[in-house]
């Protein structure tokens, strides 16, 4: 008798569990990229924990480090590495620009170079599960980042915040299936959107896919994949990778792959920008 | 008391997969600590107790390691909580191969009805090989099986037998 009301009470448990669960999830998808406030509250909750254990393992690893090291030489290493990050973002922003001076001055539409406002934030933790390709970075709200805000190293493009908390935020990887920028070539004007790469076995390849150009677009092996910022989320001419290969689709559109620049996998620090995207008619003559 | 160390153990396993993630993401795609509490929790309390650590454990994941949606592995690891805890009060599951076989089952129920639901819910996802799912179930269980044994030289208050 015990045990049957037992039985009943954990399967009325697992219903209102079921529901809940479903209901957050629906929530979510209907909201589609905004974050609730739930999901806000729910992070700033949780994100200091993850926070404090990375700083565990950093401390565990960096006491080690120091002992072997000298300090000295290390804390200069770290401060020159900071300095080299933004130095070489700024030095393939300039060469990009030269590549384009010429465009821009024949549409005679040249206008004030779009200054990036970066922060600086480190990697506290990588994904952990198969099924999604994201990091968390110890910058949140409180030092003014934002949700979706535009998450770039000095090699390229890396992905965009989807969960914010007061100190962290979780990076969507370019990697993800989810993701989703908008891209152009460089080199012959042609559009269309990146994402990560999955194989015939569903598995994330580590390369991506560029998707939506037409059969008929100029496309060719090893050229330089730049965002649009068509997609109103990564200013435009930043680099996302390279293009590996080109095959002819089945459909309407070419199917390209696309080597990214960034090194998701020695992702230490990045750069997360602030400034506000200015308008797309803008953003097309800046580069 | 029984909340207060399932408690500990979610802490753990996110310290765990926090740190795995920093040291070698490939593991962390491997191990899922989470999953193991869930196990553990469901085998000795039973299935609203596998319910409600497979809840914790699967919030806990997706805010720190989920995509957009959050939610999807919270549920998932419900209703593995929820099979493991029925299976627990159904069958003897004290001796080694059965749990072993109890593991396993649970890391394929894990990452079946994760994919099921991120289809349904219109979240892309990876997936896994069959090679890659046997991996991670040979991992889980090569580590989870000693974990067990470990944690049953402490008796939980209030566990059954």
């Amino acid at each position: 008798m015990a045990r049957g009301l037992a039985t009943n009470k954990s399967r009325l448990l697992l219903a209102g569990l079921v529901l809940g669960h479903l209901v957050a999830i629906s929530k979510q998808v209907d909201v589609g990229d905004g974050a609730t406030l739930f999901e806000r509250w729910l992070f700033a909750v949780l994100s200091p924990l993850q926070g404090l254990i990375s700083g565990g393992v950093d401390g565990v690893g960096g006491t080690w480090s120091n002992y072997v090291s000298l300090r000295g030489v290390r804390e200069e290493n770290e401060r020159l590495r900071d300095r080299l990050a933004v130095t070489e973002l700024l030095l393939q922003q300039r060469t990009h620009r030269a590549r384009e001076a010429e465009r821009l001055r024949e549409l005679l539409q040249l206008r004030a170079v779009l200054p990036l406002e970066v922060l600086v934030a480190e990697v506290i933790a990588r994904d952990g599960v198969p099924w999604f390709r994201t990091v968390t970075i110890d910058k949140g709200s409180q030092q003014g980042v934002a949700l979706n805000a535009p998450v770039i190293s000095p090699n390229g493009v890396v992905g965009r915040v989807i969960r914010l908390g007061p100190d962290a935020a979780v990076v969507q990887l370019l990697l993800d299936q989810e993701s989703g920028v908008g891209v152009r070539i460089e080199r012959s004007r042609v559009t269309g959107v990146v994402a990560g790469q999955v194989d015939s076995a569903g598995q994330l390849t580590g390369d991506l896919q560029m998707k939506y150009v037409p059969m008929l677009a100029d496309v060719v092996e090893g050229d330089l994949v730049i965002t649009s910022g068509l997609d109103r989320i990564h200013p435009a001419g930043l680099v996302v990778g390279r293009v590996r290969q080109v095959t002819l689709g089945t459909g309407l559109f070419k199917e390209i792959l696309v080597a990214p620049s960034a090194r998701f996998d020695k992702l230490e620090e990045v750069l997360v920008v602030r400034t506000p995207l200015p308008d797309v008619s803008a953003t097309e003559t800046v580069q | 008391m029984r909340v207060f160390w399932t408690a500990v153990a979610l802490v753990a396993a996110l310290a765990v997969q926090t740190a795995l993630s920093l040291i070698g993401p490939g593991w962390a795609r491997i191990l899922d600590p989470f999953l193991l509490v869930v196990v553990y929790c469901g085998l000795k309390g039973g299935e609203t107790h596998g319910m409600l650590a497979g809840a914790a454990a699967g919030w806990m994941q997706d805010v720190h390691f989920g995509g957009r949606v959050l939610g999807l592995a919270g549920l998932t690891k419900v209703l593995v909580g929820f099979g493991v805890g029925l299976a627990g009060t159904r069958f003897q599951l004290t001796e080694p191969g059965a749990r072993l076989l109890v593991v396993v089952m649970a890391v394929l129920l894990d990452a079946l009805v994760l994919r099921q639901l991120a289809g349904a819910f219109d979240v892309t996802t990876g997936s896994l090989t069959v090679g890659g799912l046997a991996v991670r179930a040979g991992v889980n269980a090569a580590i989870g099986m000693p974990l067990f044994a470990l944690l049953e030289r402490r008796r939980w208050p209030g566990s059954r037998a």
